[in-house]
């Protein structure tokens, strides 16, 4: 009686091993996710936070805005509040450069099929989405970059996004570089290009919801915005033609605690799901990375949805390798394109 | 007369907590990002960052145009506070009060609840643009806002209250007797004022002024709002590098080179000062 | 008035009444948004309606930011006062060596460009652990408020006699003692004005606690966000309340200064 009870004592202890992560992840109570805000992040919540807590018990806490000087905070003072953070595509290679991000565990988030370019060794692209130009309903209709950069048969205050990385490659657009020929940049003829309509270059907007706003106050008649703001609003058009299409990214940061880190791997897994990215675009008109997400969104708003086929094909996409290499030289000269507006 | 034994053993036990709080919070921070500056990546003392500042003619012209533009905020905030001290000074005592208390109590009042009230007054569908266009006295909406106008006004109304004050103080200090005396001697009401009233008023308004112009200098919260992204002063541009490229190196040498020329113009406010309280 | 035209007098009356109504423009147009039931920025506002007070009350981020405002203010008004007159006490009967310095150094937050102190306070709370945490907020927001707190009760020590402190120690009487009995109370108006100017400013504080506050929300980061991410008639009335919380309290302070005969010299 006494060796089988022992017996089965010991057969036990392998049990409690394999229980032990298990036992450690029950600590974790929240995970701290450092965002863009707005809409972008409710639709992260609604999306993919629900069903992560619904599943792991785990609260989904977001925080925005998420400037790069934040995430360099973070781990400089080596005190990880937040153990998620969203970076675009070049921030993403700035951070691998500067170490500030964990390699992801692709094995252990397992994730449904998403498209490669989202499987980044450093981050989970979640979110599809396209800079473009808008107008208000009325005003004449721009139909390539030319136009919107033509304020004399196209009249019209316009907003800009205070970010070089958009603005820069839409004004060699406008002076008839093609797509494919953008990279490397002319940088000084693209700023020529923008201090040419200096006059109607009404704000330099730092915030995604800005542009919308300014378009229906009609403080600006014109805007380069991000297309999810845009595509739902009643009185305002966006065109995907020569819009740039590009993908944010959900990374690890560098040193947060490992049970926070496996908990994640559970989030990440829950934005490979088509299901859960049908109900972020519904909050906000941006795409997931599953090659499955189409069949389930509805099918008469296809064309508001960056990665619809008709979409894609008309848009280019951002060499993040170049603005990693140039970004700096790049920001002083836009630094002396704002003195000079 | 000396102080007796008793006070001057206590003087400094009173101060030395706050003295306390005064390092970690405020002495150290300012002191590690004046350190920042000038240490390299590597270890050991650089004049690089300050080097690449001077080299980069785009930083100092943005240092260049933020004093000029305080000192055009400051100017005008002359030109609409004097008169408005002026006046307050005419008014009954009753009337002084509600005054006082009108030039206050904005002061108080958060400044984004005020930039964003701007943004509503001088908008292109804002009122102001309304009456023009509703009046006839222009066809197109006129741009106040998002530029170096609308960071102007902003400012003027946020900074006024710091100018008044001090200067309705100093000149409630003037006696009447001055001036009436000096009209009893036959001179014109316009000699008093220039050659008596404004003399006196002078130390307190350029201390004043001063003041208005150091507060303009590290304004961000309103050129931020109201100039659109397309006004650059130095705070600006200093969250672009804390925030945005991030380059905190180079955002410390900015940031110390600003408070070198803070520290000096306040060494003159000082002198000015002690003139007033003299 | 004596000895002036009165031409020149009327031009300095209009003068006068249209730079306090450039003054307080902006307030007059906030208040009555903030009722409005347009949902973009229009004045006049074409309907009444208390949607954005209840949006306000209703969303728990806001309620959020208004708890942790409420808290900070609270305690790092309170640490102002209390740090802020020792320190003012000492500088104002003591006459220890580098009173000045101290003096300078306590004055030196009021001077120096805020953005410049915001910067400092990031890269050096990053480095010391203290980014995006409470006690550093509140250690920040003492350190801000307290130039005022030492200006308003310098005021008051001072034109208290410093005899009548000194008749108490020669009558046998402790320190303690004669603070508690014969000092706070005579400027007891003085101090609920320093407690109320240090709350108020650390309720208003935007750029320091932008830089520093890491997650927590306070309602004047709040708002900045907002005015930024989405500008939406909500912070009209967050803008509203604290006007009336303003008003209410400084009109407070100054019926008490007023009752301790201390008004003019605290304001001015």
């Amino acid at each position: 009686m006494k060796r089988r009870t022992l017996i089965k004592a010991t057969a036990g202890l392998p049990l409690v091993a394999i229980l032990r992560p298990g036992l450690a992840q029950a600590q974790v109570k929240e995970i701290r996710m450092i965002e863009a805000g707005g809409k972008s992040g409710e639709s992260i919540e609604v999306g993919y936070g629900n069903p992560f807590t619904a599943k792991t018990g785990i609260k989904l806490v977001r925080e925005s805005p998420a400037p790069f000087g934040k995430l360099q905070a973070m781990v400089a003072s080596g005190n990880i509040t937040a153990a998620t953070f969203e970076l675009g595509s070049g921030s993403l290679v700035q951070a691998v450069k500067l170490g500030l991000v964990e390699k992801l565990d692709w094995a252990a988030i397992n994730p449904m099929a998403i498209f490669p370019e989202a499987k980044h060794e450093y981050g989970f692209g979640y979110q599809y989405y396209s800079t473009g130009m808008a107008w208000r309903k009325g005003a004449k209709a721009p139909t390539n970059w030319a136009d919107f950069f033509n304020t004399k048969d196209f009249p019209g205050k316009r907003t800009l996004p205070d970010y070089p990385q958009y603005a820069i490659p839409f004004a060699l657009l406008a002076e008839g570089v093609p797509m494919d020929k953008l990279f490397p940049l002319d940088v000084d003829r693209a700023i020529k290009k923008l201090l040419s309509i200096r006059r109607d270059i009404s704000v330099l907007w730092k915030a995604g919801a800005q542009p919308p706003q300014l378009l229906k106050d009609n403080e600006v008649q014109y805007a380069i915005a991000w297309s999810g703001r845009i595509v739902e609003e009643k009185e305002l058009e966006f065109t995907f033609k020569e819009a740039a299409a590009d993908l944010s990214y959900i990374c690890t940061v560098k040193g947060a605690p490992k049970a926070e880190q496996e908990a994640v791997a559970k989030l990440y897994y829950e934005m490979s799901v088509p299901e859960n990215q049908a109900k972020a675009a519904a909050v906000i008109a941006y795409t997931g990375s599953s090659p499955n997400l189409d069949p389930l969104l509805p099918k008469d708003k296809l064309h508001i949805y960056p990665t619809a086929k008709q979409n894609k094909d008309v848009q280019w996409v951002s060499n993040a390798a170049w603005w990693a290499e140039n970004g700096e030289a790049v920001n002083k000269k836009w630094e002396e394109f704002k003195f000079n507006l | 007369m000396a102080a007796p034994i008793a006070e001057r053993r206590h003087g400094f036990g009173f101060t030395a907590p706050l003295l306390g709080l005064m390092f970690i919070a405020f002495n150290l921070p300012i002191l590690y990002m004046l350190a920042l500056s000038i240490w390299s990546a590597e270890g050991g003392l650089t004049g690089a960052y300050y080097a690449e500042l001077i080299d980069t003619p785009i930083y100092m012209r943005v240092l260049g145009n933020t004093l000029r533009i305080s000192v055009v905020a400051t100017l005008v905030n002359v030109a609409i506070g004097y008169p408005l001290a002026y006046w307050m000074r005419g008014l009954s005592p009753r009337a002084q009060f509600i005054a006082v208390a009108l030039v206050i109590t904005p002061f108080w009042i958060s400044i984004l609840v005020r930039t964003y009230a701007w943004i509503v007054v001088l908008g292109n569908n804002g009122m102001v643009n309304r009456l023009l266009l509703w009046s006839g006295a222009v066809d197109a909406p006129v741009s106040f806002l998002y530029n170096e106008l609308g960071v102007m006004i902003g400012m003027a109304n946020v900074l006024l209250p710091f100018l008044v004050l001090p200067l309705f103080a100093s000149m409630l200090r003037i006696d009447d007797r001055l001036m009436q005396a000096a009209a009893s001697l036959g001179a014109p009401p316009r000699t008093i004022f220039l050659k008596v009233f404004l003399p006196l008023t002078l130390p307190a308004l350029a201390a004043g002024a001063l003041l208005v112009f150091i507060l303009c200098l590290g304004f961000y919260v309103t050129p931020a709002i109201l100039g659109g992204g397309k006004v650059p002063m130095i705070s600006n541009l200093l969250d672009m590098m804390i925030n945005q490229y991030p380059r905190w190196e180079q955002a410390s040498a900015v940031s110390t080179l600003l408070l070198v020329v803070t520290l000096a113009i306040f060494a003159g406010y000082r002198a000015l000062d002690r003139k007033v309280g003299a | 008035m004596n000895g002036q035209h009165a031409f020149a007098g009327r031009t300095v009356a209009v003068l006068g009444i249209a730079a306090l109504a450039f003054l307080v423009l902006p307030l007059l147009i906030v208040v009555p948004m903030s009722f409005s039931s347009a949902r973009s920025l229009t004045f006049p506002p074409p309907g009444f309606s208390l949607r954005w007070y209840e949006g306000f009350f209703g969303d728990p981020r806001w309620m959020e930011a208004l708890w942790t405002s409420l808290s900070l203010a609270l305690i790092s008004s309170v640490c102002a006062v209390v740090l802020g007159g020792l320190a003012a006490y000492g500088l104002r009967r003591g006459t220890f060596r580098g009173r000045d310095a101290a003096e300078s150094n306590y004055m030196a937050p009021l001077i120096v460009p805020t953005i410049i102190t915001a910067v400092a306070l990031y890269l050096g709370f990053a480095k010391t652990n203290l980014l995006g945490s409470f006690a550093g907020l509140v250690i920040a927001h003492t350190m801000l408020n307290v130039p005022l707190v030492i200006m308003v009760l310098g005021v008051a020590i001072r034109s208290f006699d410093v005899r009548i402190e000194q008749v108490a120690w020669s009558l046998g009487a402790s320190w303690t003692y004669t603070m508690r009995t014969v000092l706070l109370p005579n400027i007891a108006p003085s101090v609920f004005a320093a407690w109320i100017f240090a709350f108020i400013g650390s309720f208003d504080e935007v750029i320091v606690t932008s830089f520093v506050a890491g997650t927590y929300e306070t309602i004047p980061k709040k708002m900045f966000n907002e005015l930024i991410l989405e500008v939406n008639p909500t912070i009209t009335a967050v803008a509203t309340l604290l006007m009336l919380f303003t008003i209410v309290a400084l009109g407070f302070t100054a019926w008490l200064l007023r009752r301790g005969g201390r008004l003019k010299e605290t304001l001015l």
